[in-house]
């Protein structure tokens, strides 16, 4: 109940943050977009020409009343048809979020259990070879770019170079083996690249959660390491774990979906948003614009639902 | 206390070091003494002296790296902790020898409820099930003295006052019925009036489970109220070890007269920190080679700035470390 209440309250103090958000995004568009007009019209149009495809496209309006026609696209999820494909943009981005989602998912989830599952183990022999293998991998693992990992994944897995599993490029959700095949290579290759980052960082929160007053009370009544380490210590850690997870959605979602889903040829968001600035699609563009926004505010919500679940001392105000 | 009993703890010549980075610093250098069932010890000296040091060695706490016991045994009930496995003295730890410590306020883990930490000691060390310990636990929160435990206990430590908290952490020390209890200053971050109950309360538990009690303070008047004997410390090494009589109205170490003439008045006002010696501690790193007190001391002769004094026995539960101990009856 008292949750509920929070949600509520929070989604409704969202709503100033989503109108900032939307509305930055908007005049961004507005004035740094492209201008649809000299592209349909040609060079040598004539003023009643340009005035005619201005009034068609709504630039004409008063700025407010275009970003109230915005808002209205964002609440009814209707923002009209691509430009490029004349495909209506909900249906596309409800053809590829799936896909993407599909895709992120696994390497995400990965990305962040084994760097736990790794941090507390470098914790618990710190100092010791077993430590210093894990955090050596980690730096190696940092200094390498993402482009590149993604080039050697696909020569060792996927080309007659290599081992020549996997198929390099495309996407097919038809069957779970089919799925499977498109989905491992890329997940290596973000699991690869975020698990040095997350590594470090979770260790680090470890480590300094071990020096604690309470995790010394623990050891004086007798727990045992291996469960000081995942009862008394993990779970003092999880506000820095879930702030860092949460965080690294965005980054994920942009830079890991468009690199991704452009190496891998995937029809992803990532995909169609690529497209979208190339082309200057603006229905779809204001659409992947006005879901980030929406994303946004609902990771801040359940960050802060989840920290109350972890720790006891933030209260839900 | 008496001669015919046998010491329940005999710590003889213990030696802790760190590694730092400015070198090795033996924190504790040649500790020994013993500590005999049901008896009050008080732990006195300066911040820095060893005492917080003491009272991990004896549970096989020293934070390893940086520290370690380089030598001497801490012998309990015929065991000797130090070579002791660590499961052993795990087993040990929170059931046979217990610890509070001087935080109340982060001592407690702040994400279980008081319910949970507590649980856990009794079902590990006590075998109980969930249901039983939790019977248990509330039954030792009404022991020291916390009104509506079956409620309280639902609680967070951050719902509780710091007096609240050191109550819980004493129930959670005693809950295992322990032999010795080694309290590091349980009452310094505590108002006056808390630290009196509190200490109240660990007096009459002592009685009720027939258990010794170490207690570190900095308070000589809680010493003087609380304790059996007193064993002074000086950087690192014990100086002083007397039964509390003795130790107030004849002190024999320089360093003990010297902190008992600069507390105006006993119990006046709660003391944080002991009375001011003028000069300095010596830094581990840069020990006199004679006394280490020798710097501060009015009686410092040169036989004392060659070589160190040893501690040595008087009568049969006193000691002191010094070639001009005070002489008898001055006041
Ligand atoms: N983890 C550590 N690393 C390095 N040196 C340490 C460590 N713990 C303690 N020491 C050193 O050991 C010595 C004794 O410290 P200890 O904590 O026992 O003092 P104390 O008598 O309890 O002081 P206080 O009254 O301030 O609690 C100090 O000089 C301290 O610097
Ligand atoms: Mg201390």
């Amino acid at each position: 109940m008292e949750t509920l209440q929070y949600i509520i309250r929070k989604l409704i103090t969202g709503i100033p943050l989503l109108l900032g958000v939307t509305f930055i995004s908007f005049m961004l568009m507005v004035y740094f977009g492209p201008d649809k007009t000299y592209e349909l019209l040609g060079k040598n149009a004539t003023q009643e020409q340009i005035d005619e495809i201005r009034h068609q496209l709504g630039y004409d309006q008063p700025f407010f009343i275009r970003y109230a026609d915005y808002l209205k696209e964002l609440v009814t999820l209707d923002f009209g048809h691509s430009d490029s494909t004349g495909e209506p943009v909900s249906g596309l981005l409800g053809r590829t979020m799936p896909i993407s989602l599909a895709l992120i998912i696994p390497g995400f989830v990965l990305g962040n259990l084994i760097a736990i599952i790794l941090a507390l183990t470098a914790a618990y022999h710190r100092g010791s070879w077993v430590d210093r293998l894990i955090m050596g991998f980690s730096v190696v693992g940092m200094s390498i770019s993402f482009l590149i990992v993604i080039i050697a994944f696909q020569i060792l897995l996927s080309s007659s170079y290599g081992l020549n599993l996997f198929p390099v490029r495309g996407w097919n959700m038809s069957t779970f083996g089919n799925y499977l095949s498109y989905v491992t290579v890329p997940t290596l290759a973000t699991v690869f690249v975020s698990l040095g980052y997350n590594t470090r960082f979770y260790r680090a929160v470890i480590v300094e959660e071990m020096t604690r007053d309470h995790v010394r009370t623990a050891r004086a009544f007798g727990v045992p390491p291996a469960r000081l380490f995942y009862k008394n210590i993990l779970k003092n850690c999880m506000i820095p774990i879930i702030t860092r997870v949460i965080f690294s959605i965005p980054l994920v979602v942009i830079s890991g979906s468009l690199l991704i889903e452009s190496y891998f040829g995937i029809p992803g968001v990532g995909k169609v948003t690529f497209d979208a600035i190339t082309t200057g699609d603006q229905p779809v563009l204001k659409a992947v614009v006005g879901m980030t926004a929406v994303l946004f505010v609902m990771a801040q919500l359940v960050t802060d639902i989840l920290y109350r679940a972890v720790d006891p001392r933030v209260t839900l105000k | 206390m008496s001669s015919d009993q046998q010491p329940l703890l005999r710590v003889r010549d213990l030696v802790v070091e760190f590694n730092t980075e400015a070198g090795v610093a033996r924190a504790i250098d040649g500790v020994s003494f013993d500590i005999y069932p049901n008896e009050t010890v008080g732990l006195v000296g300066e911040s820095g002296c060893g005492k917080t040091v003491t009272g991990l060695s004896i549970l096989g706490l020293i934070p390893s790296p940086p520290g370690k016991i380089v030598q001497g045994s801490i012998e309990f009930m015929g065991r000797d902790l130090v070579s002791l496995p660590e499961e052993e003295l795990r087993n040990i730890r929170g059931s046979e020898i217990s610890m509070i410590f001087q935080e109340p306020m982060t001592a407690l883990n702040p994400v279980f409820t008081i319910e949970n930490q507590m649980t856990d000691v009794l079902t590990r060390h006590q075998g109980l099930t969930r249901r039983q310990a939790g019977k248990a636990a509330i039954e030792m929160l009404d022991k020291v003295g916390i009104p509506i435990p079956e409620q309280r206990i639902k609680e967070y430590p951050h719902q509780l006052s710091g007096g609240m908290r050191q109550r819980v952490m004493i129930a959670m020390a005693l809950s295992c019925g322990p032999k010795l209890l080694v309290a590091d200053e349980p009452t310094t971050a505590l108002d006056v009036t808390t630290q009196a109950q509190v200490l109240e309360q660990i007096s009459l538990l002592q009685d009720e489970f027939h258990m010794a009690v170490i207690l570190v303070t900095h308070d000589l008047g809680v010493v003087a109220e609380t304790c059996d004997r007193g064993i002074v410390m000086y950087c690192g090494n014990i100086i002083e070890s007397a039964d509390i009589n003795s130790l107030f109205n004849h002190p024999r170490h320089p360093y003990t007269e010297g902190l008992l003439n600069s507390i105006p008045r006993l119990r006046e006002k709660k003391v944080d920190q002991l009375p001011i010696i003028p000069g300095r501690v010596p830094d581990l790193f840069h020990l006199p080679e004679g006394c280490r007190y020798g710097d501060r001391c009015n009686r410092v002769t040169d036989q004392c700035r060659q070589t160190a004094p040893l501690l040595q026995s008087v009568t049969e539960h006193t000691a002191v470390s010094c070639f001009h101990p005070v002489t008898q009856t001055s006041g």
